[in-house]
């Protein structure tokens, strides 16, 4: 939020004032992460997209850098959907089950290519008496987390629900999907490629990128957000890049600094409201 | 012939006994009792040919009357059973309701204890507002806790600092400050205001 005035007073340093404090150095995203299986991913591609990446260079990411995109995460109750999200945001672990309420959520900041990019992720209850509240959250998700426990074959089961449920309140292929199985740490050898197996089986199904994680010990969940934040913001400023007229996106590609850091505030303010992101 | 009115008063006793009763309270005793009567009178009406015909009639009415008077105890005698299994099963759901187990009312129906600290006792339409207004809060605590962080880490210039040119920064940050929070908390929201509002 403070970059605006900062940029606009010149007080810039030599680089792109970054929105907000500096983001911490394990959430600084140079190169495009890679999938959990190519078995069950949604792009198999090594590096940011070209356009991406140039622009990124020129920090002509418009808005994207502005953007909260918005994450949620849906499952069964007690499959860990709280404590992959706490590890994430607050690197902790509970062994004590508490029911989330309704919804909470978390907003983790990144600086993906140079640019900052913010995940709202929002932790729903698995609750089947907060459904009504909870759902009436799903609106908007770029990103849909369906969070099922390894260890247990219904909630994988359950997920294709889970999925249904958001995507009934989202406009068809608009959003990333992902199938995450928890608690890795519990199974190992046979008994973890069976699940996972299954798991892939049906990710493919639901036209989902499939990850292993363990809240408990940390396995994979930074890797996991990661590619979830590299793939929402590349669309992000791919979307943006878009609907700019090029003539304003050439301005803001050769000129001073001054100029250029105005592009994403003219675009801001061109927004039609109601067309946010989250 | 001697005898018959001697007999006749006291069949006249043990009859109105009979016929005084309640009809609800009839038994088929009485209606034997009272056709033995009847029968003994139409007797002493002799042989006319119109009184056989008449006895035909009321023989077929005291069945009709004792067929009656069955029914109707054995529907009573079923009714008395019901109505004791019904109380003795209300008596022990009134136990059992004592006793602090469940009290089956039927389906989509709760009992709550009132006494009971932890009774539900909130709407879900309170809990809706109560979970928008900690998630508002939550996104204004983050905000106010990165901006924080700015002036922590030097990115922001103080505001109390003396010196116009500092000042007038620091107007322009509390103005833009607020402007940018009010349209995060727009897309925060976003999808909110737009359902409600």
């Amino acid at each position: 939020m403070e970059c605006h005035h900062v940029l606009n007073t010149g007080r810039m340093r030599s680089s792109w004032t970054p929105l907000g404090p500096p983001v911490s150095q394990d959430r600084i995203i140079t190169s495009f992460p890679k999938w959990y299986t190519p078995d069950a991913c949604l792009q198999l591609k090594e590096h940011f997209h070209s356009q991406v990446s140039t622009a990124c260079q020129h920090r002509n990411t418009g808005t994207a850098g502005l953007r909260l995109s918005k994450v949620v995460v849906v499952g069964d109750l007690y499959v860990g959907k709280t404590s992959l999200i706490h590890r994430l945001c607050k690197n902790v672990f509970d062994r004590d089950y508490k029911a989330t309420i309704g919804v909470d959520f978390e907003i983790e900041r990144f600086e993906i290519a140079g640019i900052p990019y913010s995940l709202q992720i929002w932790d729903t209850a698995g609750q089947e008496k907060f459904k009504c509240i909870a759902s009436a959250y799903y609106r908007g998700a770029q990103v849909i987390i369906t969070a099922f426990d390894l260890t247990d074959v219904q909630t994988l089961e359950h997920t294709k629900q889970w999925l249904q449920d958001v995507l009934r309140e989202n406009e068809a292929g608009s959003c990333f999907i992902f199938l995450v199985g928890t608690k890795k740490d519990l199974l190992s050898g046979a008994a973890c490629e069976q699940a996972e197996a299954e798991a892939v089986h049906l990710a493919n199904e639901m036209q989902a990128e499939y990850w292993s994680v363990s809240a408990k010990t940390g396995e994979n969940v930074k890797a996991f957000f990661s590619r979830v934040a590299a793939l929402a913001f590349e669309q992000s400023v791919l979307q943006d890049l878009e609907k700019r007229p090029s003539t304003q996106s050439q301005v803001g590609d050769g000129d001073g600094d001054l100029i250029r850091i105005e592009v994403p505030k003219t675009q801001e303010n061109k927004r039609p409201p109601g067309l946010g992101c989250c | 012939m001697e005898e018959p009115p001697v007999r006749e008063e006291e069949d006249g006793e043990e009859d109105e006994g009979a016929l005084a009763k309640s009809p609800l309270q009839l038994t088929t005793e009485d209606v034997y009792d009272i056709s033995y009567v009847v029968g003994r009178e139409l007797m002493a009406l002799g042989s006319d040919p119109r009184v056989t015909r008449l006895q035909f009639k009321i023989v077929r009415v005291m069945e009709m009357l004792e067929a009656l008077v069955n029914e109707g105890s054995l529907a009573v005698e079923e009714l008395r059973m019901e109505r004791d299994n019904l109380k003795q099963e209300v008596e022990g759901l009134r136990r059992a309701g004592v006793s602090g187990s469940e009290v089956n009312l039927g389906p989509d129906k709760m009992v709550v204890d009132l006494t009971d600290p932890n009774r539900p006792r909130f709407t879900l339409q309170e809990l809706r507002d109560v979970l928008q207004e900690r998630n508002k809060l939550k996104s204004q605590l983050l905000l106010v806790q990165e901006e924080l962080q700015c002036y922590r880490s030097g990115l922001l210039p103080p505001r109390e600092t003396p010196g116009g040119r500092r000042e007038k920064d620091a107007m322009v940050t509390m103005g833009n400050g607020e402007k940018e929070e009010r349209t995060i908390m727009k897309k925060l929201f976003s999808f909110r205001s737009g359902k409600h509002t």
